[in-house]
């Protein structure tokens, strides 16, 4: 009897320590405003799989976590590299020690990340087979890397030699690599710190060749528990990983976002959070309603839809004030912009708005200056963006804040004035206004008919455009038939927005550079002057003297108007107070593990 | 009855032909090039080629044609091509989901539906069955999205009785906690309706000379509803289950996206929208096949439900 009457004891102790164990796990849940698509870091492009990969894989450089402007730190690099050779060589040291995630193909062995994984994940952007979104990072870059391409597309089976030495990747040891690009790049650093740059174990890939997005398995902080396709994601701590300490060195003790981190994380072994779980919900109310309920303890990308309930005046609401709700407000390094097609035919036909002579400069930069983008940001956007002043986005290096210019300000009657001097004239009094040839002018207007918010916009532009008297017509499309449009020249003025894959003015820039007409350059603006200045940028380092060339291609573009700037969107997130440390990156989308959770107000929140 | 059901279903062959070429051609003329989808942001025409031929749409239309057909007679539709996960296998592990929403919303609301319609056609003309027939026209006049956002607002959110969305492995902590509040949505807004329909069946049958009969006989009133009224109504309602019998299997995307329930309307709008033909093709061939095994069941059935029916 009394040792059953023990063993009920020790079952009750063990039970309820089990118990304690689990209440003080910390769990984070959020959802995702778009389902994701996979985990392979070399296939996919997408920021909600891309923010997950954050996560469980790790690049040779990243972010720092508090710095602003942004600013680049080694993570599975020992040092951020010296350019060698004109900017032409980056040689990196990885830190020994550093292991993959467990999992069966390693047959229950350790497996420490080495330079051959930096080498075979960076050739697999090159893999035809793997059609990578981000192969143009690695295009006419490494040398070498293009010929092995070129050897796989030739090959019957489409079969990538990831044997071949290539003179632009060398693995000098076990930890050492080394790039040599075919031209200056002083942008390679940012390109090699992005999410999706990152080492795989090449037998990992291998073994689950026929489901890479399944089986992500890298050296992060996390590592992928449970997956059930476009409804929940979860991710648990890696025991394998090292941990990190939260560097400070950057911080602004100023910024109460900083402080707040700085306060919270101190002197502790991240990551913190010991599990998160992700649901992925496309439709705004749940999402929004999922966080009022405390289901979720952030919500990150307010629906627009909400932002008057939640930040009446600009200010938090006093129910989510009284809750200790905190609001991060985010610029997005991002631009929309309408472009216009620079080619004298579109669509078959004469362009009305393509060509360099003075009529069609006029007849766009009156467009530009007709379009109500007050408007848009009031009534559309609800006053969550700013308008645009350069096409380069905010908290991107190069970007000029000060920067302010009346070419793309929203000014009818200068518009009508502009149109009256280069001949665009009403001749017929039916209310619209002709070419200087007395020709009808109608000016097309693509944009994707499967969204809201661009039939929204479609229906301003062509109000704006009214006023001024251009006659519009508004063409609704399918969202693949429009980036094939644009691609493809097929189009006269249309929706686009870009959003920053690295924090330089080079990533926006090259939308308009010449030789990129057919990829990003949707304008197809060619203008020598404006690539001249492209191709001497991009040789230099960051400094004052290509800023200023910044500057000079930035005024070419207002001047000549392929495109008519949109804005730069705030967005806003939100968390409970028991989630200690946050500040969200620009350009990282994920911040989980430089998260903590205060179990015990969590719980005592949902009592 | 064997040599009927093996006519019925090799006519099906030629309708099953012209959804495979309706669905072809369809997506072939308007379904946009996934090839740009998928290619991201900047992307040059040979890499749009490399994909357009990995996706084998680059192959003459015959020739993607015959393979459409084979993936169908195969069952055998590939990968998707936005996730590479099998086609079969998010087949199976959608539909699940989406029956343990709307199996449930097909019983309950058919249950009630019937109850409630042989009830107010039992009272008709009084002022009950006006105020019912009123209330269910202005339930129907409501759009569903309006449904949704109110109920999950009011039940979810404001009086806390349901979670607002999620789902979960469990199947039974899904029926208790998750499904409950979808079902209670669907069955609320596909009552008014179905009561309505079921009302006119069975007002149909109760004007019927064997009713006056039966009740000129003598027949106690109870009687002559629950077995010779409804018996005889059940055919045009056994129709009507046929006809949604379908939907049940492909879900209400609506109900799936505001709920997060991981189902097979949702996955048709996300493959929609990402241009992802494998998941379409399947989905509509399954639909379509599965729509003639039920029409099939049906016509089977009306034989155990009327006597007078024979199959020719």
């Amino acid at each position: 009897m009394n040792l059953r009457v023990a063993a009920f004891v020790l079952a009750a102790v063990l039970a309820g320590g089990s118990i304690a164990a689990v209440a003080q796990k910390k769990v984070l849940k959020m959802a995702f405003r778009t389902a994701e698509t996979g985990f392979d870091p070399q296939r996919i492009d997408d920021r909600y799989s891309v923010g997950v990969c954050e996560n469980l894989f790790e690049g040779l450089l990243t972010y720092d976590y508090l710095a602003r402007p942004v600013k680049l730190v080694p993570l599975t690099a020992e040092a951020i590299p010296v350019p060698e050779e004109g900017g032409t060589r980056y040689t990196f040291r990885i830190r020994p020690g550093i292991l993959f995630g467990d999992d069966p193909v390693f047959k229950g062995a350790k497996r420490e990340l080495t330079a051959m994984d930096v080498e075979y994940a960076i050739k697999r952007f090159r893999d035809p087979r793997n059609r990578s979104p981000y192969e143009w990072l690695f295009e006419n870059k490494i040398v070498g890397l293009d010929e092995l391409h070129e050897r796989a597309k030739k090959d019957p089976k489409g079969a990538f030699d990831y044997e071949a030495k290539i003179p632009g990747i060398t693995v000098r040891d076990r930890y050492t690599v080394s790039f040599k690009l075919k031209e200056p790049d002083f942008n390679f650093l940012y390109v090699l710190a992005m999410p999706n740059v990152v080492p795989v174990a090449r037998e990992v890939i291998e073994a689950y060749a026929s489901d890479t997005h399944a089986h992500p398995v890298g050296t992060g902080p996390y590592v992928l528990k449970e997956w059930v396709r476009r409804s929940k994601i979860v991710l648990e701590k890696n025991p394998n990983h090292r941990g990190y300490e939260l560097d400070t060195r950057y911080a602004n003790s100023q910024d109460e976002w900083d402080r707040r981190a700085m306060d919270s994380l101190r002197g502790k072994r991240l990551p913190l959070i010991d599990r998160v779980e992700i649901y992925p919900i496309e439709d705004e109310q749940p999402r929004f309603l999922a966080f009022l309920n405390k289901e979720h303890d952030i919500l990150d990308e307010l629906p627009f839809a909400f932002i008057h309930q939640v930040l009446p005046n600009g200010k938090l609401s006093a129910a989510l004030a009284k809750q200790g709700v905190h609001n991060f407000q985010e610029l997005q390094p991002e631009l929309t912009y309408y472009p216009f097609n620079m080619n004298e035919k579109a669509e078959g036909r004469p362009n009305p708005v393509g060509g360099y002579g003075p009529e069609r400069v006029a007849l766009r930069r009156a467009m530009v200056l007709a379009y109500d983008v007050d408007a848009e940001i009031q009534i559309l956007r609800k006053g969550q963006a700013l308008p645009a002043q350069t096409p380069i986005a905010p908290g991107i290096v190069g970007y000029d804040g000060e920067f302010k210019t009346a070419a793309q300000a929203h000014d009818p009657p200068r518009a009508k004035a502009l149109l009256d001097m280069f001949g665009y004239a009403d001749r017929d009094g039916d209310g619209w206004r002709e070419t200087p040839e007395g020709k009808p002018l109608m000016v097309p207007f693509k944009y994707d008919g499967g969204s809201q918010e661009k039939r929204q916009l479609a229906e301003l532009w062509q109000k704006s455009m009214a006023e001024i008297g251009i006659r519009v017509e508004s063409q609704a499309v399918m969202f693949a038939d429009l980036l094939k449009d644009k691609k493809v020249s097929n189009f006269v003025t249309a929706t686009s927005a870009w959003i920053a894959d690295y924090p330089d003015a080079q990533n926006f820039l090259q939308l308009l550079y010449g030789p990129n007409t057919g990829q990003s350059n949707e304008a197809s603006f060619k203008l020598p002057e404006y690539d001249k200045l492209y191709e001497k940028s991009v040789q230099l380092p960051d400094g004052p003297e290509r800023n200023a060339l910044y500057r000079e291609m930035n005024r070419l573009i207002l001047a000549y108007a392929p495109w008519r700037l949109g804005v730069h969107r705030i967005f806003n997130h939100l968390q409970y107070p028991w989630v200690k440390g946050y500040k969200k990156h620009p350009i990282l989308y994920t911040n989980f593990k430089y998260l903590d959770i205060d179990v015990a107000a969590q719980q005592a929140a949902m009592k | 009855m064997a040599a009927y059901v093996i006519r019925r279903l090799w006519q099906m062959f030629p309708t099953i032909l012209g959804v495979i070429l309706l669905i072809f051609f369809l997506f072939n003329w308007v379904g946009g090039d996934p090839a740009q989808v998928l290619a991201g942001k900047i992307s040059n025409p040979e890499q749009i080629a490399n994909i357009r031929k990995q996706l084998g749409v680059d192959e003459p239309v015959l020739y993607q044609l015959w393979v459409f057909v084979k993936q169908v007679f195969t069952f055998d539709f590939g990968r998707s091509w936005s996730t590479n996960e099998e086609v079969s296998r998010i087949l199976l592990t959608r539909v699940g989901p989406t029956l343990t929403i709307m199996v449930p919303v097909l019983v309950i609301e058919t249950v009630l539906a019937v109850t409630f319609a042989i009830m107010v056609a039992y009272v008709r003309g009084t002022l009950t069955d006006r105020t019912i027939m009123i209330v269910c026209t202005v339930a129907m006049s409501i759009s569903f999205l309006v449904y949704i956002i109110v109920f999950q607002w009011l039940f979810g959110f404001i009086l806390g009785w349901f979670p607002v969305q999620g789902w979960s492995e469990s199947f039974w902590k899904n029926l208790a906690t998750y499904a409950p509040l979808p079902i209670l949505l669907a069955v609320a807004v596909g009552l008014a309706p179905q009561l309505r329909l079921y009302r006119s069946f069975f007002l149909d049958e109760i004007n019927q000379d064997y009713v006056r009969t039966a009740r000129a006989k003598g027949v106690p009133e109870k009687t002559v509803m629950m077995k010779h009224v409804l018996r005889n109504a059940l055919i045009p309602i056994l129709t009507n289950i046929g006809i949604s019998l379908p939907g049940v299997f492909v879900g209400s995307f609506l109900l799936e996206v505001f709920f997060s329930i991981p189902g097979l309307g949702r996955e048709i709008i996300t493959a929609v929208n990402r241009s992802d033909f494998p998941v379409i093709k399947a989905v509509t061939v399954y639909l379509a096949v599965l729509t003639m095994l039920i029409n099939l069941l049906v016509d089977v059935m009306y034989k155990y439900v009327d006597p007078r029916v024979s199959f020719k």
